[in-house]
């Protein structure tokens, strides 16, 4: 009992900073998010003796997220429109240059299709290789680099058409 | 390596870039910038994907988890809990289905056992204490009587016989004492007529809703004890 407790702290102080991220990116939602990590370890907890690799934990807990997240879209189906707007609403006030930065950034990834946002999200956030994506997403592995290319250039377009924003130019 | 395939690469995956394509970008400046442009702006995505996290989520995960699993603890001591009691439940009945059911195959075997049970507590020479009104007034329970009492009556009370009430009187004899029980037909036992071991004999005699048993030892006229008891008893229903 008292090892599995351990593991199981272990895990939350290592991985739910990085689950809670890609919970947010997957639901635009503070609180949403908030409960998707809740509800994704409560299901780690009591799956925990089938984690035999501690390594795996990370796409382990990602993979049960994304299904935590497919059944939100299950039980209540009409919310989805909501999201299609892909507004995040940032109540933090914005202070410093790099926040505004980020803030705009922000709102360019949120608009990326979610079909090239997810692979995005799990490399940065993960730190997943292509082939690692692919099959948690259940793509092949051109298809996840593609995506990633996409992603990455439609940011890179939009940035290099903002000519307020400074600093992203000149490295 | 072509130049749309290089700039493919450094978009789709700026950190990690293989030999040909570190190679391939330092051959021209242009790639160059290219590669300098994404990598600062990968450093922004990710700087604008890592959005801040809640301070106390770790603790409100393990705080949850620990409720849970509390409530988790408290379930399944009640669910011990319902087992030992139901463990213990049917061990009371098996100790009761046991101590109470017939244990004797027939009423003879039990006969000799009773009587070998109680043989020390009856010797032949105690002096007969029951008069034949108090005889009658125990065998009123089995709606019976005697006539007399048929001989030297050393001890006439209540006992268990196997489960059921019965009433066990013993009679001076010849050489050791006569015990005779008066008990209820009882259809978990079998009659059986005639029965003895290496020591006792005994016969059973079964009338309407009683068997009377005579239990002695072998010099003892168990027969004749039988028919006195026939002759002197009437039965009221």
């Amino acid at each position: 009992m008292a090892t599995k407790q351990v593991r199981y702290e272990a895990l939350v102080k290592a991985l739910h900073a990085d689950l809670y991220r890609y919970g947010y990116w997957l639901c635009h939602d503070k609180h949403i998010a908030e409960d998707l990590v809740q509800e994704t370890f409560l299901r780690a907890w009591r799956a925990l003796d089938s984690l035999k690799d501690e390594k795996a934990a990370k796409s382990w807990l990602i993979t049960i997220l994304r299904r935590e997240n497919a059944r939100r879209f299950e039980r209540k189906r009409f919310d989805m429109s909501e999201y299609e707007e892909a507004t995040i609403t940032d109540v933090k006030t914005i202070s410093s240059e790099q926040d505004i930065e980020n803030h705009w950034l922000r709102e360019k990834i949120a608009q990326l299709p979610e079909e090239y946002r997810e692979p995005l999200v799990l490399q940065v956030i993960g730190g997943f290789s292509g082939e690692e994506i692919a099959s948690m997403l259940s793509l092949n592995k051109n298809t996840v680099m593609t995506r990633l290319f996409r992603a990455r250039n439609q940011l890179k377009e939009a940035v290099d058409s903002e000519p307020t924003l400074r600093g992203l130019h000149n490295g | 390596m072509d130049d749309l395939q290089i700039r493919r690469s450094i978009l789709a995956d700026p950190k990690n870039r293989d030999e040909a394509l570190n190679s391939a970008i330092k051959a021209e400046p242009t790639k160059q910038k290219f590669a300098k442009e994404v990598e600062a702006l990968d450093d922004n995505i990710i700087r604008a994907i890592n959005v801040p996290v809640p301070d106390d989520l770790a603790n409100k995960l393990i705080l949850r988890q620990t409720l849970a699993s509390h409530q988790q603890q408290k379930r399944k001591t009640r669910v011990r809990l319902a087992m030992a009691a139901s463990v213990a439940f049917v061990m009371g009945l098996t100790i009761n289905f046991m101590m109470f059911s017939s244990t004797y195959k027939n009423l003879g075997d039990y006969a000799i056992a009773h009587v070998n049970h109680e043989a020390a507590y009856f010797s032949n020479d105690d002096s007969p204490s029951v008069t034949l009104a108090t005889l009658n007034e125990k065998m009123a329970v089995f709606n019976g009587s005697f006539d007399s009492t048929f001989g030297t009556l050393i001890f006439a009370d209540y006992c268990r016989f196997d489960g059921s009430k019965s009433l066990h009187l013993v009679f001076q004899g010849k050489s050791s004492p006569v015990n005779i029980f008066i008990l209820p037909n009882d259809e978990d036992i079998k009659f059986v007529a005639n029965f003895a071991n290496d020591k006792l004999q005994g016969r059973s005699l079964n009338f309407n809703r009683s068997n009377i048993i005579v239990v002695g030892d072998k010099k003892e006229p168990i027969a004749q004890w039988q028919d006195r008891v026939n002759h002197n008893i009437t039965w009221s229903i």
